[in-house]
């Protein structure tokens, strides 16, 4: 399923730009992809990685930037679509296919590095508490078994 | 100038148990803690900002600037580090200091771990020694700390230690479903096991209710205060006397001495960032094993220009922590009941006596891990990180993975060490902790030994694939850090007599970890605790 162009209101369009916001989220999604629980963005990942840009995640912004016009442009040497466009097996194989051979686009650090970083980010808005950001009614918590008492 | 009976530096473990001892034998105190008092709320529940999970930020001190370190690196190069920095080595900074949220595992170590020269020599390179001490000198104190703090165990499942005296106050906590199942294994393996003492109520005690049980204990403040630190029961008790001041946010920044080594006080930033000074009959240093060895390096005089009670380059020496061995279990049921605070069952039927071993090490399962710390340490090496597969692993199997770890005794080395760097100073401008030294290569060999039995004790209970374990040599100090100022007979080779005095100085004593010979297969906190009222009561006795 590809990823609906769309645009989010609030500090996501405002660094990375409608296409970059859709080649964010379609990133998430196949990070945490959705199966018969939703899939990363509507879990909340999206909205940590809001309030994450501009508060401890700052830093990882131009690298961000560059690496999400880095996946449309290798998107579009394999595919002639943007990143976004593909579909969850597309990305998911460029995503590996990247993880191996490093790309041909301009990357500024090794794409397997930033996969790596992302989705360390990905997990933190999937599995950490919804104070964060993320994690949207525990739903992550309500998929692993992890209950809250006290 | 104020003038106290004792001032005593660092409101953690140590300090909180000798403000409380001297203060009801009718001293004047005053604590001064460089932290803050924090509430349940201030701690929170944040998962990335615990100190257990510290991404971005910690959740019981330091704050994150202003408080340098630096790091020096196996092949020599420093790095300027803040508390994030694994290299940091943070313990915690706020009243009850790592008490305020930790684990409260409350060993007692054992007979051997004070004998460790004697029982096994002193390997090349290392600083291994005997303690001045032995078990019988400290156990009247394990056994005040553990009525007086509260301790929930059973002494009947203690067989590695001598006779208790005294039952524990309070029964262990309820079993888990991991640890009958943990026990049942270690039963065909015919290893014993204990019951792990834990400083939480298992019902109400000190008048503070029972544990509830909930997912948030090591790395976090208990939601009921049925956890006992000592911000909770000790710190409290003395200032009830009427005779202990608590003052915090105030770093002390070195202990005065005269010409003769007396010390007549300490001067200290308080909250306002004023330099103050106070006096002091006697002053007590419980800063921990880091910043204790910092403030004697940077109390200096003419008559010791390389730091109080550091005539002889002892202080900062054999910094140890402890080495975490263990592996991780994946069962084909829900082994996982969700029941905090986790710990429940350990062997230390590897702490000596293994082959060809020095020492050795408990092992025990773990607190209850947050599903995004069980992401960041608990996924089997070949898992993918990202995609369907890593998420569907989570889901089916964050409930039947269990881990069984614990602390391998150290063997010291005297370069693993704390200086100070005066071109680095934090925000008062006193200078900074410098860390170097990586681990003696023994204690490499005991964390692979232990890794081992963790995984022979995880399959054992039926675990169908194991992982982890493995390590190098890296410097060791963090939140079990001790050992930097250690006991002993000969000034050459310690910084503190057997009563926890500094050689050379009448006035001026330690009461934290750093005063560890060796720092026992076992977590420490207990032992500090015991130490520093023995410690405390011994100044009370002595004038
Ligand atoms: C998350 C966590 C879990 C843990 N779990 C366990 C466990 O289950 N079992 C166990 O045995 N141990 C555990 N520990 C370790 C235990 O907390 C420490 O071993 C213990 O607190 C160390 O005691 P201490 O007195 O040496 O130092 P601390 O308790 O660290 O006390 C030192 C205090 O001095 C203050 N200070 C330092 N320098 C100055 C200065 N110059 N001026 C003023 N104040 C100063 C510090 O801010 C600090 O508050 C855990 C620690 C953490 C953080
Ligand atoms: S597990 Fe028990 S003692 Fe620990 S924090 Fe929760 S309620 Fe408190």
């Amino acid at each position: 399923m590809p990823i609906p162009p769309q645009a989010p209101a609030g500090a996501l369009l405002s660094i990375f730009g409608a296409p970059g916001v859709s080649a964010l989220r379609a990133l998430v999604d196949t990070l945490i992809p959705p199966d018969d629980y939703p899939g990363g963005w509507d879990c909340g990942v999206g909205d940590y990685l809001e309030r994450g840009f501009t508060a401890q995640l700052a830093p990882h912004v131009p690298l961000y930037l560059a690496c999400l016009a880095a996946l449309d442009a290798e998107a579009r040497g394999h595919e002639d679509r943007s990143f976004a466009e593909l579909g969850l097996p597309e990305r998911t194989r460029l995503l590996q296919l990247l993880e191996k051979d490093g790309g041909a686009a301009e990357w500024p650090i090794a794409p397997v590095r930033f996969i790596r970083i992302a989705a360390e980010h990905a997990a933190e808005g999937f599995y950490a508490d919804p104070a964060n950001g993320g994690n949207k009614n525990e739903i992550s918590w309500k998929m692993i078994g992890f209950e809250v008492v006290g | 100038m104020k003038h106290y009976d004792v001032v005593i530096v660092g409101a953690g473990a140590g300090g909180g148990i000798a403000a409380g001892v001297l203060a009801n034998a009718g001293k004047s105190v005053l604590l001064l803690e460089r932290g803050r008092p924090l509430s349940f709320e201030d701690v929170g529940r944040d998962h990335l900002r615990s100190m257990r999970f510290s991404r971005y930020g910690v959740n019981a001190g330091p704050d994150l600037d202003g408080v340098p370190r630096v790091f020096v690196e196996q092949d020599g190069a420093t790095r300027i580090v803040g508390p994030l920095d694994g290299g940091y080595h943070n313990l915690a900074a706020c009243v009850g200091s790592g008490t305020r949220v930790y684990g409260g595992q409350a060993w007692r170590f054992m007979p051997q771990d004070f004998r460790m020269a004697s029982i096994y020599g002193t390997p090349a390179g290392s600083s291994l020694a005997d303690w001045p001490i032995t078990y019988d000198d400290l156990a009247p104190f394990y056994e005040r700390v553990e009525w007086e703090v509260g301790v929930s165990a059973d002494c009947a499942r203690m067989s590695h230690l001598p006779e208790y005296h005294r039952q524990y106050p309070m029964e262990p906590l309820p079993m888990t479903r991991r640890a009958n199942r943990f026990e049942q294994a270690a039963q065909g393996l015919n290893w014993r096991t204990t019951r792990v003492p834990l400083l939480i109520n298992s019902k109400p005690y000190g008048g503070k209710p029972a544990c509830i049980h909930c997912q948030h204990c090591v790395g976090y403040a208990c939601p009921v205060d049925a956890k006992n630190g000592t911000q909770s029961t000790v710190i409290p008790r003395a200032i009830a006397s009427g005779r202990c001041t608590l003052v915090t946010g105030a770093m002390t920044e070195k202990i005065n001495v005269d010409a003769s080594g007396r010390a007549s006080g300490v001067t200290f930033h308080d909250r306002d960032g004023v330099r103050q000074e106070v006096g002091a009959d006697v002053v007590v240093a419980a800063g921990g094993a880091i910043e204790t060895a910092r403030l004697l390096l940077n109390s200096a005089s003419s008559r010791e220009p390389l730091g109080l009670g550091n005539a002889n380059g002892q202080v900062g020496r054999s910094l140890q922590g402890h080495y975490y061995a263990g592996c991780v279990g994946l069962f084909e049921d829900d082994i996982w009941d969700g029941v905090g605070p986790g710990a429940c069952i350990g062997t230390c039927e590897f702490n000596h006596g293994n082959d060809g071993i020095i020492g050795g090490g408990l092992l025990a399962d773990d607190f209850i891990a947050t599903p995004i710390s069980a992401w960041n340490g608990m996924l089997p090496p070949d898992l993918p990180r990202w995609g369907l597969e890593a998420k569907q692993w989570m889901r089916k199997n964050y409930r039947r993975v269990a881990d069984i770890r614990g602390p391998v005794h150290e063997i010291p080395s005297p370069e693993c060490r704390v200086t100070v760097d005066t071109g680095v100073r934090d925000r008062f401008g006193i200078p900074a902790a410098k860390l170097s030294g990586f681990a003696h290569e023994e204690t490499v060999r005991t964390a692979n030994f232990m890794d081992a039995r963790a995984r022979e004790w995880l399959l054992a209970a039926g675990a169908v694939d194991v992982w982890g374990g493995g390590h190098g040599r890296y410097l060791s100090g963090g939140q079990h850090q001790a050992g930097t100022c250690r006991m002993g007979d000969d000034p050459h080779t310690s910084v503190v007599d057997a009563s926890c005095r500094v050689h050379g100085h009448d006035n001026v004593y330690l009461a934290d970890g750093s005063v560890h010979v060796t720092n026992g297969g076992f977590n420490p906190v207990l032992t500090i605790m015991a130490l520093a009222w023995r410690t405390a009561e011994g100044i009370a006795a002595a004038w």
